[in-house]
C-alpha cells in the first residue's frame, strides 16, 4: 500500500521534472535548428559591469559573424573551481572556440589543457593565463586579447604624481593578491611613483576588489595616516568604497582618488568632481575582438598571439 | 528509510531522462565521467555534513577548513616536505578543526551554528595569514595524478568519493557509531540517559566533517594545481543543499549518506545540464534554488504519507 502511493507521488515528480526539461529542450532545439557553430565566452562573474559590457560587445557581432554565442560565469568572481567546471561542461558540448577570462591565472591552466586535448582553440580575454604554468603543463592559448594593465597602472601613477605637484603621501587599495590583473596595475603604479622619487606610498592593503571592504580598509588607513593626499584603487569598485569612507571622514577636498576600469558610477563621480580620474579599458571592444578572433579560428585562419586593446585616462 | 532514498533516486533519474531528451551532449560516457568528477568536490564535504546534520547539528566551517587544509598542504609541499606527510598534515588540520568545533559544542555548550561560524572565520583567517593572501602553486606530479590518472576508466576524485560513501554507508548502517548518531539526532537527552557518552560521539562527528573537508582540499589541489586561501567559499551551503535534497532532515535523526550521494549528483547533473543547454547564469541560480525547495517539499510529503500509513 505504502509503496503504491509513494510510487504514484514519485511518478508525479518524474513527470514534472521531465516536463521542465522538455520545455528547456524545446528552447534548445530552436537554437539548434539554426545550426550555427557554437562558441562560448566564460567570464569571471556577471556581477560586474565590466563583464556585462564584455558580453554585450561579443553579442553585438554574434549574428553578423554567424556564430551562436553561449555566455556563462560562476556566481562568485573568485570561484576558480566553478569556472573550471563550467569549462569542462562546455567542452562536452562540442563548442568550436572557448573564449575565457580566467578567474585564476595559474589555477585555470588544467582547464585550458583539457580544451587543448579536445582540440578546441582557447582565446583568453582581459586576464592572461600564467605563461610558465601553461608551458609546464604543455598547454597553449591561440591568442590573448586585453589591455596592458601595467601600462594602465603607470598612467594612473603618473597622473597622481602630477596632480600632487610632486609631493605628498599615497594610499593604495590592492586587488586579491596573486591576481595577475591587479598585480600588474600595482606594478605599473609603483613604478611610476618610484620614478618621480618625491612622493611615497605610505599604506598599501588589499580590499579584495570589493566596495564594502574598501570602505573599511580606507577608514582604517585614514586612522593610521591622517595626512594621506592621494589614493589609488586597483579597480573602480574599491575606489567608490574609498570615496564614501573619505567623505565620511570629511577629507574629500584633501585626497585625490584614482580608480581603474572607468565604470559608469566612477565616470559619474568624476563628472561630479568627487573622484579625480580612472583608467578606461574597453571591455566591449574586448568582447567584439574575441568574437572576431573566434570566427577566424573556426575558418582556420591565423590570429596574432597578442591583440592589445587600448587604454586611456578619464579625468 | 529506503523508500525516501528511492524518491530522491527517481528525481535524479527523471532529471537525467529530461536532459537526455533535451541535449545530445548529456548522455555520453565522457560527460557522465565529467559529472561524476565534478560531484566529488561537494559530495565529499556533504558526507561529513550528513554526519553532523544527522545529530541535529550544522557545520558552517567546512568551506574555510577546505582552504586551511589546502594551504597547509601547499605550504608544506613548497618547503619540500614529502607528499604523504604533507597530505597527512592537511588531514590532521581538518580533523583538529572539526574536533575543536565538537569540543566547543559539547564541552563549551555553544550552539553548533555559533561554534562553527566562529571556526569559519578563524580557519579562513589562518589560511590567509599563512599564505599572505596569495595562492600557492606548483606541486609534484604525483598530486596532480590524483585528478588526471584514471583507474578502470574512473578518475581519482570519483574513486575517492565512491569509496568514502561506501565506507560511511557501512559505518552508518552496521556499526555502533552509526546507531548512536541516529539516536543522538532522534533524542539527545534520552540517548544520554541510556548511558551513551553523547559528548564523545558528537565530537567525533564534527571531526569526521573536518576530515571530509580536508579530503576535499586534496582534490581541489589536484584539480587546480593550486592551494588558494580563498578556496571553498560557499561550500557549506552547497553541502547542506546536497544533504537536504538527499532527504536528510535538518532536525536530525533521519536520513542517510546514500541520499546525500544522490543529492550531490542531482546538484552536479543540474549544473552540468544547464551549462550544456547554455542557460543564462542568472537563470541557473534560480533553477538550483527551486530544485532545492521542490526536492525537500516532495520528500516531506512522501515522508508524512508514509508515516500516516504506517500508523
Amino acid at each position: 500500500m505504502m509503496s503504491i502511493i509513494s510510487s504514484r507521488r514519485c511518478l508525479f515528480a518524474l513527470l514534472a521534472i521531465s516536463l521542465g526539461a522538455g520545455a528547456l529542450a524545446a528552447c534548445n532545439r530552436g537554437a539548434d535548428a539554426t545550426a550555427k557553430p557554437a562558441v562560448a565566452l566564460v567570464l569571471k562573474t556577471l556581477n560586474n559591469q565590466f563583464f556585462i559590457d564584455m558580453e554585450a560587445g561579443a553579442r553585438s557581432v554574434a549574428d553578423s559573424l554567424g556564430l551562436e554565442l553561449i555566455v556563462q560565469a560562476p556566481e562568485r568572481e573568485i570561484d576558480v573551481e566553478k569556472q573550471m567546471q563550467i569549462v569542462e561542461n562546455l567542452l562536452q558540448r562540442q563548442i568550436k572556440v572557448l573564449m575565457l577570462v580566467p578567474s585564476g591565472s595559474k589555477e585555470i591552466v588544467p582547464a585550458v589543457v583539457k580544451a587543448n586535448a579536445a582540440k578546441i582553440p582557447v582565446v583568453t580575454v582581459d586576464t592572461r593565463v600564467d605563461a610558465a604554468t601553461l608551458a609546464a603543463a604543455g598547454g597553449s592559448v591561440a591568442t590573448f586579447i586585453g589591455s596592458d594593465n601595467e601600462d594602465g597602472g603607470r598612467m594612473a601613477g603618473a597622473f597622481v604624481v602630477e596632480r600632487l605637484g610632486g609631493r605628498g603621501t599615497i594610499a593604495v587599495l590592492e586587488g586579491i593578491p596573486g591576481h595577475e590583473t591587479g598585480d600588474a596595475r600595482l606594478r605599473g603604479f609603483r613604478a611610476a611613483v618610484a620614478k618621480a622619487g618625491t612622493v611615497s606610498i605610505v599604506a598599501s592593503q588589499t580590499a579584495n576588489w570589493e566596495r564594502d571592504q574598501a570602505f573599511n580598509v580606507t577608514q582604517n588607513m585614514l586612522q593610521a595616516h591622517p595626512d594621506i593626499t592621494a589614493l589609488f584603487a586597483c579597480n573602480d569598485v574599491m575606489a567608490l568604497g574609498a570615496l564614501e569612507a573619505i567623505a565620511a571622514a570629511g577629507k574629500s577636498a584633501q585626497i585625490t582618488v584614482v580608480g581603474f576600469d572607468a565604470q559608469d558610477d566612477a565616470r559619474k563621480a568624476i563628472t561630479e568632481k568627487r573622484m579625480a580620474a580612472t583608467i578606461a579599458q574597453n571591455p566591449r571592444e574586448m568582447g567584439r575582438m574575441a568574437m572576431i578572433a573566434a570566427a577566424r579560428l573556426i575558418k582556420g585562419e591565423s590570429v596574432s598571439a597578442e591583440q592589445p586593446v587600448g587604454i586611456s585616462l578619464v579625468k | 528509510m529506503a523508500n525516501r532514498e528511492s524518491g530522491t533516486a527517481i528525481g535524479l533519474l527523471a532529471l537525467c531522462i529530461g536532459l537526455w531528451i533535451a541535449t545530445p551532449y548529456f548522455a555520453t560516457a565522457s560527460n557522465m565521467a565529467n559529472v561524476l568528477e565534478q560531484s566529488a568536490v561537494i559530495g565529499i564535504v556533504a558526507i561529513g555534513m550528513t554526519f553532523v546534520i544527522l545529530t541535529g547539528g550544522i557545520d558552517l566551517s567546512v568551506g574555510s577548513v577546505v582552504a586551511l587544509a589546502g594551504v597547509v598542504i601547499g605550504t608544506l609541499l613548497q618547503q619540500r616536505v614529502s607528499l604523504p606527510i604533507a597530505l597527512l598534515a592537511g588531514m590532521l588540520v581538518g580533523i583538529s578543526a572539526g574536533a575543536a568545533n565538537g569540543l566547543m559544542i559539547t564541552v563549551g555548550k555553544l550552539p553548533p551554528f555559533i561554534a562553527t561560524l566562529g571556526m569559519m572565520s578563524v580557519a579562513r583567517g589562518l589560511a590567509l595569514l599563512l599564505t599572505d593572501g596569495r595562492p600557492i602553486s606548483g606541486f609534484p606530479d604525483a598530486l596532480r595524478a590524483v585528478a588526471t590518472q584514471r583507474v578502470l576508466g574512473i578518475s581519482g576524485p570519483v574513486w575517492c568519493m565512491l569509496s568514502l560513501f561506501a565506507i560511511t554507508h557501512v559505518v552508518m548502517t552496521r556499526t555502533v557509531l552509526g546507531r548512536y548518531i541516529y539516536a543522538i539526532g532522534g533524542n539527545e537527552e534520552a540517548t544520554a540517559m541510556s548511558g551513551i557518552d553523547v559528548r564523545r560521539y558528537k565530537t567525533i562527528v564534527y571531526a569526521i566533517s573536518g576530515f571530509a573537508a580536508s579530503v576535499c582540499a586534496v582534490l581541489l589541489l589536484a584539480r587546480l594545481n593550486s592551494a588558494q586561501p580563498i578556496a571553498g567559499i560557499g561550500y557549506e551551503l552547497d553541502a547542506i543543499a546536497a544533504v537536504v535534497i538527499g532527504g536528510t532532515s535538518l532536525l536530525g535523526g533521519s536520513g542517510s549518506v546514500v541520499g546525500t550521494l544522490i543529492g550531490a549528483l542531482i546538484m552536479s547533473v543540474l549544473r552540468n545540464g544547464l551549462n550544456l543547454l547554455g542557460v543564462s547564469s542568472y537563470l541557473q541560480q534560480v533553477t538550483i534554488g527551486v530544485v532545492i525547495v521542490v526536492a525537500v517539499l516532495v520528500d516531506m510529503a512522501l515522508h508524512r504519507r508514509a508515516q500516516r500509513i504506517a500508523r
